[in-house]
């Protein structure tokens, strides 16, 4: 099977034309994509400005960190179900739209940014918990953290402007 | 006059077409629009979810609510400023629109509610003062989360009900 019959195979689908052929599950799926979205970035932005040197509700960082990240991963969790189901119901259009591509790229580099936080700086937490500012690895994870997910919902605006 | 010829006239300015035909006005203000939703989800989850006793209840309700109000009222700004860009630039897709109107009462719900319930608790005597009051804060902190969730449901049904 090619990459392009497997998208076609996504699209014919019961899943990806009932949602598609829907005048209620796309909207529905959409919005709570949207929802979840917005958790996402709502949550992580408290704890990406605490890596920035901005104080949150409370002083230490391993404790908001743990306060909030459980939110994030839920309300992620049901972004990218949401945001498969969505694919399904468009698949070739979606891969063939560049803010759709760049926005994957920008999750995974997302990801990644948050994976190199999570073995390096953040196994030292104990030494920078109280620490404001913190270290400048720390501030740059928050910042760059922060400033893919902001590009992340401007490119998935522009999904919606300009799939074919 | 009526909704749709009020509607047609504020098409039919400068103001409006301008915003309406320059490239990426539209997709960079609703952008911006849903950067501060993150804001008041953010701040009023956090808020929220202490009010109701199930997220660091290690701080005061005061500090919490201190700390968030402000990036509320930011955010708010932010989205009354956007909201009427993109009402002024396209007034057909939301002055008829009874999805838009509902969205606007329960915004206004929501922040009533926030009003009323998180500036007396600001006050350090009210809880002894206005004890039946500040008892309702937990009740009502459940009742915020729903509303802004119904808001934001309606924000995006706006596109689906024109």
């Amino acid at each position: 099977m090619t990459w392009a019959s497997f998208l076609q195979s996504l699209y014919d689908s019961p899943v990806g034309s009932g949602i598609r052929e829907s005048s209620v599950l796309f909207p529905w799926i959409e919005s709570t994509h949207v929802l979840m979205a917005t958790t996402v970035v709502g949550t992580i932005a408290i704890v990406d400005l605490r890596l920035m040197g901005y104080a949150s509700h409370r002083k230490g960082a391993r404790q908001l960190i743990l306060d909030l990240l459980p939110f994030t991963w839920a309300a992620f969790a049901l972004a990218a179900i949401t945001g498969a189901l969505l694919f399904t119901s468009n698949a070739p259009n979606y891969v063939a739209n560049a803010p759709y591509v760049s926005k994957m790229i920008a999750l995974l580099l997302a990801g990644i940014n948050m994976a190199i936080f999570h073995l390096t700086a953040y196994r030292q937490i104990g030494q920078w918990n109280e620490a404001l500012p913190p270290p400048w690895g720390v501030r740059l994870a928050g910042a760059t953290s922060l400033t893919l997910w902001i590009v992340i919902v401007f490119l998935g605006r522009l999904i919606g402007f300009t799939i074919g | 006059m009526s909704i749709y010829e009020i509607s047609s006239v504020l098409y039919s300015t400068a103001i409006s077409t301008r915003i309406r035909e320059t490239a990426g006005v539209i997709p960079t203000t609703q952008s911006l629009h849903i950067l501060a939703i993150a804001v008041v989800v953010g701040s009023a989850l956090v808020t929220d979810l202490r009010l109701a006793g199930v997220l660091a209840t290690d701080e005061s309700p005061q500090t919490v609510i201190r700390r968030y109000l402000p990036w509320m009222w930011t955010a708010l700004g932010v989205l009354l400023a956007t909201g009427t860009i993109l009402a002024v630039g396209e007034p057909n897709r939301v002055l008829a629109n009874p999805v838009f109107w509902s969205k606007m009462a329960l915004v206004l719900l929501a922040f009533g509610l926030t009003l009323l319930f998180r500036y007396p608790l600001l006050h350090p005597e009210f809880g002894r003062t206005h004890a039946r009051w500040a008892a309702l804060a937990k009740p009502t902190a459940w009742v915020s989360l729903v509303v802004w969730i119904a808001v934001i449901y309606c924000g995006r049904w706006i596109a689906y009900a024109i």
